[in-house]
C-alpha cells in the first residue's frame, strides 16, 4: 500500500544515515580512484580502508554511490517504505568494503540489486509502459553484474553489467521525456535495437571480449545518436535558468556517451583506450547525468530545496575539462595528464556538492519561512 | 463557459481564471513548461469549503511527484479564499498522453 502523501516515508535519522554514509562512500570511492590516476595524497590520509577504496573502486562508485542514490530514488517514487531495503543494502555494501569485507559487501549488493527488482516490478505493475519495463531491464542487469561480482570477487567481467544497469536506468529516464515529442516512425525500435545490443554486448563480453566490447561499444554510440536525435534536450536549450542549464548537461553527457562507445569498440580491438571507455562513460555520461538532475532530484529526496543559478555551470566546466584533458592528451607527451584530469575530476564532484550546500543556503535566505495560517 | 480550459471546471466564476493562473505558475523544469501546458490537470471542483483539483504525471516512477504536488498546493494557496481546504489528489487514470499538450507545448516540443 503506497503512504499517503505528504507523510514521510524516512525518518530524519534515517536520512542523516543515508547522507553521512553516501558522502563517506562517495570520498572513499574518489580517494580510490585519484590514487589508482597516480594522484599523490596528501601524507595522512592512508589508512585500513583506502586499500579496499582503490580496490573496489568501481563497485564503491557505481553499485554504492549511484545504487544508493538511485535505489533512493525510486524508493521515494514508489512511496513504500519497504523500498528502502535496496538503497540501505547497497549502503552497507559501501561499509563493508570499507571494513575491509568485499565477500560480505558483494553479498549485500546482490541483497540491494534483488530489492531494487522487486520495487522496479512494483512500478511496472504500477504503470506498465515501456520507461517503466526498461527501468525493470536496468535493475535486473544490476542484479546480474552483482551476482557475477559475488561469485567471481572481480569486477572485470561485470562492469559491463554495472554500466548496463546505469545506461538503461538513463535511458528509461529518457524515454519518458522523448514522449513529449512527435514520435518518429521506427524511433521506438530503433532504441529497442540498441538497448538490446548493449545487453548482447554485456553477455558477449564474458566469452569473447572482443565482439563483446565492439557490439557494447556500438550500442553506446548508437544511443547516444538516438538520444541527441529524439530527446527533449535540443528543445529545452531554448528555454531558460534551470531548463537550459539541464539541456546543456544532457547535451555534453550524449557527446561524450559517443565517445565513450568509439573507446569500447577500440579496446575490444587492442587500443590501450580502457580508461576513456570506462571515464568518458561514467563521468561524461553517467555524472552528467547526476548534475543535470540533482537541483531536480535533491529537493525530492531530501525536502531541501536550492536555488539554481549560474554557479552551477562551474562544476559542470571543471567536469568536462578536465575529462578532456585527462582523456584527450593523455596520449600526448603531457605525462601529467590522467593525474591531473582525475583531481580536476574529483575536484569537480566536490566543488559540485559545495554548489549544492551553497544553493541549499541560498533558498532559505530567500524563502524565510512563512508562518501557515492555520 | 466563457474561457476555453484544457481541464473541465465546476466551481464559481470568479475563481475560475485565478486558479488557472495559479496552477500555470506550476513549472517541470525539466521540460521548461507548466503542468498545465504539459496536460496534467485533469480537472478541478470548487465547493464552498474544498478546492479540489485531480493531477496526473507522465510516469510513476518519477521521485519528484510529491514535490510538484506540494508547489500545487502552495500555489493554490495564493489564490484560494481564506479557510477553504485544498485537496490536491495524484490520479493515474487515465493515463496520460500526448493528446493533453496544449498548443503551446506541442509548438515548443516541435511537433
Amino acid at each position: 500500500m503506497a503512504r499517503p502523501l505528504h507523510s514521510p516515508l524516512i525518518t530524519l535519522g534515517a536520512r542523516l544515515f543515508f547522507v553521512t554514509l553516501l558522502v563517506a562512500c562517495l570520498l572513499a570511492g574518489l580517494t580510490g580512484g585519484l590514487v589508482r590516476a597516480g594522484v599523490p595524497l596528501p601524507a595522512g590520509m592512508a589508512g585500513a580502508w583506502l586499500g579496499p577504496a582503490v580496490q573496489a573502486h568501481a563497485f564503491l562508485m557505481i553499485c554504492v554511490f549511484l545504487g544508493t542514490v538511485i535505489g533512493i530514488e525510486r524508493a521515494v517514487a514508489a512511496r513504500v517504505r519497504w523500498a528502502f531495503a535496496a538503497p540501505l543494502a547497497a549502503a552497507l555494501a559501501g561499509l563493508a568494503t570499507l571494513a575491509g569485507r568485499p565477500p560480505l559487501a558483494a553479498q549485500l549488493g546482490v541483497l540491494a540489486a534483488l530489492a531494487f527488482v522487486a520495487v522496479n516490478v512494483l512500478l511496472v505493475r504500477r504503470q506498465s509502459a515501456p520507461h517503466t519495463r526498461l527501468l525493470l531491464l536496468g535493475a535486473l542487469a544490476w542484479l546480474v553484474g552483482n551476482l557475477g561480482y559475488a561469485a567471481s570477487g572481480s569486477p572485470h567481467a561485470t562492469v559491463p553489467w554495472w554500466f548496463a544497469f546505469l545506461v538503461l536506468t538513463i535511458a528509461a529516464e529518457r524515454l519518458e521525456m522523448t514522449r513529449l515529442m512527435r514520435r518518429r516512425p521506427g524511433a521506438a525500435s530503433a532504441l529497442g535495437v540498441a538497448l538490446a545490443a548493449l545487453l548482447a554486448g554485456c553477455a558477449l563480453f564474458a566469452v569473447s571480449p572482443v565482439w563483446g566490447g565492439t557490439l557494447y561499444g556500438a550500442a553506446l554510440v548508437a544511443l547516444a545518436l538516438w538520444l541527441i536525435a529524439f530527446d527533449i534536450a535540443r528543445r529545452t536549450l531554448a528555454a531558460a535558468g534551470l531548463s537550459r542549464y539541464m539541456a546543456v548537461c544532457l547535451l555534453l553527457g550524449y557527446f561524450w556517451l559517443a565517445l565513450a562507445g568509439v573507446a569500447w569498440c577500440a579496446t575490444a580491438w587492442g587500443l590501450p583506450l580502457m580508461d576513456a571507455a570506462i571515464h568518458a562513460l561514467a563521468l561524461g555520461f553517467v555524472f552528467s547525468m547526476l548534475l543535470a538532475h540533482a537541483p531536480v532530484i535533491l529537493p525530492a529526496l531530501t525536502r531541501i530545496k536550492v536555488a539554481f543559478g549560474w554557479p552551477w555551470y562551474g562544476p559542470l566546466a571543471l567536469l568536462h575539462g578536465s575529462l578532456a584533458l585527462r582523456l584527450l592528451l593523455r596520449h600526448t607527451d603531457l605525462d601529467f595528464a590522467l593525474a591531473a584530469g582525475a583531481a580536476g575530476n574529483a575536484l569537480a564532484i566536490l566543488l559540485f556538492a559545495a554548489t549544492l550546500a551553497g544553493s541549499a543556503l541560498v533558498w532559505r535566505r530567500t524563502h524565510p519561512p512563512r508562518t501557515t495560517p492555520s | 463557459m466563457n474561457t476555453e480550459l484544457p481541464y473541465p471546471y465546476a466551481g464559481p466564476e470568479a475563481l475560475r481564471a485565478p486558479i488557472e493562473a495559479a496552477l500555470q505558475t506550476v513549472v517541470d523544469p525539466e521540460v521548461a513548461l507548466s503542468i498545465v501546458d504539459v496536460g496534467l490537470v485533469y480537472g478541478v471542483e470548487v465547493s464552498d469549503e474544498r478546492l479540489h483539483v485531480l493531477v496526473t504525471m507522465t510516469s510513476a516512477a518519477c521521485p519528484v511527484t510529491e514535490l510538484i504536488l506540494e508547489d500545487i498546493e502552495q500555489a493554490l494557496d495564493g489564490v484560494a479564499p481564506r479557510g477553504m481546504a485544498i485537496a490536491v489528489e495524484l490520479v493515474w487514470t487515465p493515463p496520460w498522453s500526448t493528446d493533453r499538450m496544449s498548443a503551446r507545448a506541442k509548438d515548443f516540443m516541435g511537433w
